[in-house]
């Protein structure tokens, strides 16, 4: 019997996403319960020039180059690293394990980094799981709502009585990060085409954000990054400031903190500065 | 010949809003008469692109153009999508919201194709309901396109443009006719392209597509990679001999050249439609 519109999908697309070949496909248990193989050439007719296998073929060979280019687009650095053959080979595994279940392609890559962390024998995993996690932070940066910025009219108005418990809030595309290896030094590389950067554990704290639509980051000491994860975390100023001079191995002096707290403004990280209600 | 049955205006020759020409356009506010956007391109971002689509948007005409819908799906209308798209129309002022008649997934995954209907009446009954139910939720007409396909199934009883005729009819939706998918399906399928386009319900079709293609000797793919072919050219005179010319946009997507290229690309569709030079016409050399 014909098998209906639903199963015809079905089918197609159990077809479109196996691994194999278009005869293994179009064999597969999966196709084969809802079209039985030899139901195969009657349901797909040949063309002039083409057998049924070659006119599915073409939307399983299209389905994976779509899907490649996509995450080639999201993941330039891990794709540079790889080459070519093994990042071809990674999306492959990874499409296979989760194919796209949202109506845009920039979800796909979501879940790349955990399925690299998961995979067994990917040399280089611990740097390319953090390469894959910063360039999918990117990504959600990129598009992330726009926020207004800080204006030194909006600090000049707070009363300087209020900054002990004020608390600043950052601009939405904004993560500060702490890393292992120097994977945004390797991204920009891939960027300019440069020669490939070291790729050696370092430990490393930096602020990855938005400014005027671009994406850029600031390398950040440890005192730096501890102070303004505080911040974004919504630890009051007096607080988050005190943490950082009473905590660190070296004493960070007051000159410091301000200059470091009047760059971070002036590079638009926070949007606002919420202040405890009177009353 | 004589207007579409919902009065949708002739905007004139655009093309697609594509990322490589943003800066360009931002600088220069070229004189193109309008633009098509790539809807899921600007449903989930509030960075760069919805910045640029705004500034487009203040300045220019558009239209919404998706690849997402799946209205041939046997999945459930994802409402999610749906509402999220009526949005973006509303907040762009689009002219018209259009997809393709096909599906691009079904059980919850999503293969990013344009995958081709069975076209039986099964499918034709389905997709009708498929089709007022979006209308219904989208405020608006739905517009439709013919998609270029690569197979065909032994289980169709209708024509292509008889089944997307009906659908279009009995859904009162509107017709996006795709000149160049038209050429590609045709000679993928072996069918006369000059017979599709003469029975396409002319007071249906609000939009047209151009675009350039790749052949590969035994089958063309629908790339949007080149110029126009004459063929297609060809076919577009004789379809706007029927329609009286509606709304044309010119796809480039692959190996996109300059903003410059494309809209010369779009321009010549005015000569095609036998409208007089413009200027820009004579400066691009069109
Ligand atoms: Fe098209």
């Amino acid at each position: 019997m014909a098998p209906d519109l639903g199963n015809t999908q079905k089918w197609m697309q159990a077809v479109i996403l196996h691994p194999g070949s278009d005869h293994q496909a179009v064999a597969s248990p999966r196709a084969r319960k809802l079209v039985p193989a030899s139901e195969f050439p009657s349901l797909i007719r040949p063309s002039r020039t083409l057998d049924s296998f070659d006119r599915i073929g073409i939307y399983r060979g299209m389905y994976l180059a779509r899907l490649q280019e996509a995450l080639e687009a999201d993941y330039p650095g891990l794709r540079h690293f790889l080459g070519p053959k093994r990042f071809s080979d990674l999306v492959r595994g990874y499409v296979d394990r989760y194919p796209s279940q949202s109506y845009t392609l920039n979800r796909l890559g979501d879940h790349l980094p955990k399925f690299i962390q998961s995979s067994p024998g990917i040399a280089r995993k611990d740097f390319l799981y953090e390469l894959a996690r910063f360039e999918l932070l990117m990504s959600r940066l990129f598009d992330a709502e726009e926020s207004p910025v800080l204006t030194p009219e909006a600090i000049a108005a707070v009363p300087p009585e209020c900054w002990e418990t004020a608390r600043l809030e950052p601009v939405a595309a904004l993560s500060v990060q702490a890393l292992r290896y120097p994977v945004g030094a390797y991204l920009e590389a891939v960027r300019q085409g440069k020669p490939r950067p070291s790729t050696r554990r370092k430990k490393h704290w930096a602020v990855v954000y938005r400014r005027q639509y671009a994406l850029r980051w600031l390398d950040l000491s440890p005192a730096a990054y501890r102070l303004l994860h505080a911040l974004v975390n919504g630890v009051p100023l007096g607080e988050a400031l005190s943490g950082v001079l009473r905590r660190g191995r070296q004493p960070v002096g007051e000159v410091q903190l301000f200059s470091w707290f009047r760059g971070w403004v002036t590079e638009g990280l926070f949007q606002a500065v919420e202040l405890d209600d009177p009353a | 010949m004589g207007r579409n049955r919902w009065n949708l205006p002739d905007l004139g020759f655009g093309i697609g809003l594509r990322t490589v020409h943003y800066s360009y356009i931002l600088a220069n506010h070229p004189p193109i008469d309008w633009f098509e956007i790539l809807s899921e391109n600007y449903m989930d971002t509030g960075g760069r692109p919805l910045y640029v689509l705004d500034q487009v948007a203040e300045r220019y005409p558009v239209v919404l153009h998706g690849v997402s819908m799946s209205v041939g799906s046997t999945d459930p209308l994802n409402l999610d999508y749906l509402k999220k798209l009526k949005v973006l129309a509303d907040r762009t002022r689009a002219h018209w919201v259009s997809d393709h008649l096909c599906w691009t997934g079904v059980s919850g995954i999503n293969v990013h194709d344009l995958l081709p209907m069975p076209y039986t009446d099964e499918s034709l009954r389905y997709t009708i309901e498929r089709v007022k139910a979006v209308s219904e939720i989208l405020e608006r007409p739905l517009v439709l396109e013919n998609p270029s396909t690569y197979l065909e199934f032994g289980t169709s009883t209708w024509s292509e443009v008889d089944f997307l005729s009906t659908l279009a009819q009995e859904a009162d939706c509107g017709i996006l006719l795709d000149v160049n998918n038209v050429y590609v399906s045709c000679f993928n399928h072996g069918l006369d392209p000059e017979a599709f386009i003469d029975r396409v319900p002319a007071d249906r079709v609000v939009q047209y597509h151009l675009a350039g293609h790749t052949h590969k000797g035994t089958h063309i793919l629908d790339t949007h990679s080149d110029h126009v072919i004459d063929e297609v050219w060809s076919l577009y005179r004789r379809s706007c001999q029927r329609t009286g010319g509606v709304a044309t946009l010119l796809e480039w997507d692959e190996n996109i050249p300059s903003f410059e290229v494309v809209h010369a690309e779009a321009l010549k569709a005015r000569r095609h439609r036998g409208l007089p030079e413009t200027d820009h016409t004579r400066a691009y050399g069109t």
